[in-house]
């Protein structure tokens, strides 16, 4: 009977805990995985701040009247600052832990007991980026730095006061290298809205290229079916197509898959070049596709009618990525497109799956086809890469860290670390002192994500050593059958887009110095309206493309679509946006 | 009050030591009152305390400015949600997709029970409970990608099977045309959930005395009339109990449900109020219009078990308030 009770009484106390942990502060509130991160790193801060804490008691504020700056002038804080630092979690698998793993010890330990800064990660969810940040806000437990690569995600965040405004004098005293490289690259322009300092920009070497996404196709396809290489043109593209159905290879050349929404349907191979300036500004920013817009009509149009002669999977809207992947991987469709990276994993698995097959890069080229579509016209990434602002629910010496840290990241020997690892273990040199990712690395100090990038990206957006060339070829997968072949169509699509570039081709979107309101009242809704009325056009029938396109783009404008143009326009008038090259 | 009155009075009559004491009770119980600690902290924190948040409503709510930062707007937002094309068309479709539930739903459960009921080999009522309770464990995320996989018009396998053995030439959209999405989803929605409402009219049933039946079988009862003229009777009140508490619902809206199961091409069905709801609140970071239509959900809700809990007393059942 004792017994019993005391049962009831210890489940009852279990229970109530468990209920009423969730009604924390939410000062200290945050993802479990966060919590462990921290539990992880306070032993080891544990010891340096006391150290720290009286380095810095003599110091006092020392470093404000000295008149040094940078990295030199540094103290450690007096009170131990938590900086927190977002990190995608991509769901990858294979990866460790994005918050506790070796190398975010390795910054603690580098970084973070050297300043008496407590360095915990911020898991974002990679598909999912604005929900995470509005969840976070909500519960007031920010990262001290939010980032993002979109433009307009970070001015919604300043626009809802998720961001604050800072002193760019402060912030060049405190990280003048990073200043420094904003001011080499021009990209300090980019870091004010409505006149207010908001955001610090990553670095974008070769920005104006899309080198890094490549399309990969089957080679040995074309060859069985007599062609040697793959047609530019629609109509040679389509005659293409219809002998890999014919011939019984494929069923769907073109697999396709469902509509993902940001960045989806880029229509720039569909504009009028060189561009109208105020069309451009207007209805050129891919973050909402401008359903309604002439270049739009255009490219649905050509979707409508790869769908309607069998090119596309007529389930497509009911594929995801990871099944396109597999579609691609089992020899079902003819190429799928994906970042370079040393350890490619589709394309490793289709060598597995198809030791018979041959893959090929599909490489850029400046045809204009004979409706005056240029096939090949592309996106050019923004100058700058990750955007980073500060939070508004930040004190001012956390903030300071996160200035520290960017700071401290960039530097050479730090970043090269973050980006290369361990010699020896992550990398070797080759007989050119050229560093080479060992791509099969699985021991303790094995990176994250993509090298590592989601840390290393605040401050850079793609690893560099050597050449371009070299670039890439520390880029690419090495251990796959015609690797070479591979890399050397890589290096020559570079080449390509560099030439499209050069002939106006390769397209800057407009940005704009003002908040565009109406994006973020609407770009949730039209972004999932986009995503059903697309697939409604592109599987209308043909003779009745004209008639759904039109009454669903009067439908995308009425749901706040109009708002959008209507402000751009005037912020284009205004002298609010970038402009065209 | 009357009733309370007599009770008083009686217990007044009672001998002192048999009067009831919340004291004695609790000295007695305090094991269980224990326990309930946790069900009240549960209601407490996740229903009550989060009503000052329904202020909310009257403000353009941004959560990193806070109250003081957000600007009050009155009725603004609520007006606003209420002339938005969107909600409207979200909220129709939800009561209708709710009232096609609860016609097809809520009867299953009372139907399978009786069968169950009359079911006389052990094992195999035993064994057809467990596999009917099953799909109640099965996520919808988990449901929905075997419903794809199944219902798929060209590689589902259905639709395989049906077109291999040649009794139709193409696949049926069963998910990918909104009229057959519909039936499609109300029928997985009733296989999901049929099994387990079992198990409350089954308890109902076991209540009802055995004698009856006996005494039904002599005067010559067959079973469908044992069954209608002393089972269904026998748990009516659990039944209108289940009616009321599942018209509370009528305006609730199952998230998961809804996003394993859409398409683009279902669109014009699929969003419901919890799609909307995702969409302004969360990825929109509206927090405020998310508000309004979760509150709306609640009253309606709230009204819906009021009126059903009247309707029932009138009828002469108990009610549930």
């Amino acid at each position: 009977m004792k017994n019993k009770r005391l049962f009831a009484v210890l489940l009852t106390g279990v229970m109530a805990a468990g209920i009423l942990a969730g009604c924390g502060s939410s000062s200290d509130s945050g993802s479990s995985a966060k919590d462990t991160s921290a539990a992880a790193t306070q032993e080891a801060t544990e010891a340096a701040t006391e150290a720290a804490t009286e380095a810095a008691a003599e110091a006092e504020t020392e470093s404000a009247d000295t008149g040094e700056a940078g990295m030199a002038s540094w103290k450690p804080f007096a009170e131990n600052v938590e900086l927190k630092v977002p990190v995608y979690d991509r769901g990858v698998e294979g990866v460790p832990d994005v918050t506790n793993n070796y190398w975010t010890k390795w910054v603690q330990s580098n970084f973070g007991d050297k300043y008496n800064i407590t360095v915990t990660y911020v898991p974002i969810t990679r598909s999912d980026v604005m929900s995470d940040y509005a969840m976070l806000a909500a519960s007031d437990s920010l990262p001290t730095i939010l980032s993002e690569f979109d433009y307009p995600k970070l001015a919604q965040w300043a626009t809802d006061g998720y961001l604050t405004t800072f002193d760019m004098d402060e912030f060049k005293e405190v990280a003048p290298t990073f200043y420094k490289a904003m001011e080499d690259n021009d990209l300090v322009k980019y870091s004010a809205l409505d006149g207010d300092t908001y955001f610090c920009l990553a670095q974008n070497p070769y920005y104006e290229t899309n080198y890094n996404w490549e399309v990969f196709y089957r080679k040995d396809w074309l060859e069985k079916i007599g062609y040697d290489e793959y047609p530019t043109k629609w109509e040679d593209r389509k005659a293409m197509y219809q002998k890999l159905k014919d011939e019984g290879i494929c069923d769907y050349p073109l697999g396709g898959q469902m509509c993902t929404g940001l960045g989806a349907d880029q229509n720039y191979a569909f504009r009028d070049y060189p561009q109208d300036e105020e069309t451009w500004a207007v209805y050129g920013n891919y973050t909402i596709p401008a359903l309604g817009s002439e270049w739009n009509r255009r490219f649905l149009q050509r979707e409508n009618e790869k769908y309607s002669l069998g090119f596309v999977d007529p389930e497509y809207y009911t594929i995801d990525t990871e099944t396109a992947k597999a579609n691609f991987v089992s020899g079902k469709t003819l190429e799928f497109g994906g970042y370079i990276s040393a350890n490619m994993d589709f394309i490793s698995a289709f060598y597995e799956n198809n030791p018979d097959g041959e893959l090929a890069v599909l490489v850029s080229n400046d045809t204009v086809d004979d409706d005056g579509s240029v096939p090949f016209a592309f996106r050019s990434n923004n100058p700058f890469g990750v955007m980073s602002g500060f939070s508004s629910q930040a004190t001012e010496d956390e903030i300071k860290a996160a200035w520290m840290y960017m700071e401290w990241l960039l530097q050479d020997d730090n970043l090269f670390t973050m980006q290369w690892g361990e010699e020896g273990e992550n990398f070797n040199y080759d007989d050119n002192g050229l560093p080479v990712s060992v791509a099969d690395y699985d021991g303790d100090k094995k990176q994250g994500y993509s090298n590592n990038k989601d840390y290393w990206n605040l401050v850079m957006n793609i690893r560099t050593a050597g050449t371009i060339e070299d670039v890439i070829r520390q880029n690419t997968p090495s251990d796959v059958p015609n690797a070479e072949e591979l890399t050397q169509g890589v290096i020559d699509n570079f080449y390509a887009q560099e030439k499209l570039a050069e002939e106006g081709y390769s397209v800057k979107d407009c940005l704009y110095a003002t908040s565009i309101e109406a994006e973020s009242e609407y770009q949730e809704t039209l972004i999932n309206d986009y995503k059903e009325f697309r697939d409604k056009i592109i599987m209308a029938a043909p003779s009745d493309f004209d008639a759904t396109y039109d009454e669903l783009s009067k439908n995308f404008a009425d749901d706040g679509w109009q708002e959008v143009v209507d402000e751009r326009t005037a912020a284009y008038e205004n002298g609010q946006t970038t402009k065209l090259d | 009050m009357g009733k309370n009155k007599e009770e008083t009075a009686v217990q007044s009559t009672l001998p002192r030591e048999n009067r009831r004491s919340f004291a004695k009770d609790l000295k007695r119980d305090w094991q269980l009152y224990l326990l309930l600690i946790v069900p009240i902290a549960l209601v407490i924190v996740f229903n009550y305390a989060s009503y000052p948040g329904l202020r909310m409503v009257f403000y353009d709510y941004k959560p990193a400015r806070g109250w003081d930062g957000s600007k009050f707007v009155g009725l603004k937002i609520i007006q606003k949600v209420f002339h938005d094309r969107k909600f409207l068309g979200s909220l129709s479709t939800t009561l209708v997709f709710n009232l096609l539930d609860l016609a097809l739903g809520f009867p299953m459960p009372i139907i399978l029970a009786l069968m169950l009921n009359e079911l006389r080999v052990h094992w195999f009522k035993k064994v057809s409970q467990t596999v009917l309770y099953l799909p109640h464990f099965l996520s919808w995320v988990i449901v929905g990608s075997v419903a794809y996989a199944m219902f798929r018009p060209n590689t589902g396998l259905v639709n395989m099977i049906l077109v291999n053995a040649g009794w139709i030439d193409s696949g049926i959209p069963f998910l990918t045309e909104k009229w057959h999405w519909a039936v499609t989803y109300l029928l997985i929605y009733v296989w999901q959930t049929m099994g387990w409402g079992t198990i409350i009219y089954l308890a109902a049933i076991t209540s009802i005395n055995g004698e009856l039946y006996e005494a039904a079988m002599i005067d010559g009862a067959n079973r469908w009339q044992r069954m209608t003229n002393i089972t269904l009777p026998g748990i009516r009140g659990t039944v209108v109990t289940m009616l009321i508490m599942n018209l509370g619902k009528i305006m609730g809206s199952n998230y998961e449900r809804l996003d394993s199961l859409q398409n683009t091409q279902v669109r014009d069905f699929s969003y419901q109020l919890a799609i909307y709801i995702y969409e302004k609140g969360l990825q929109g970071a509206k927090f405020s219009e998310a508000t309004v239509v979760g509150l709306f959900q609640s009253v309606i809700g709230l009204i819906m078990v009021i009126i059903a809990d009247r309707i029932a007393k009138k009828l002469g059942e108990e009610g549930l308030l």
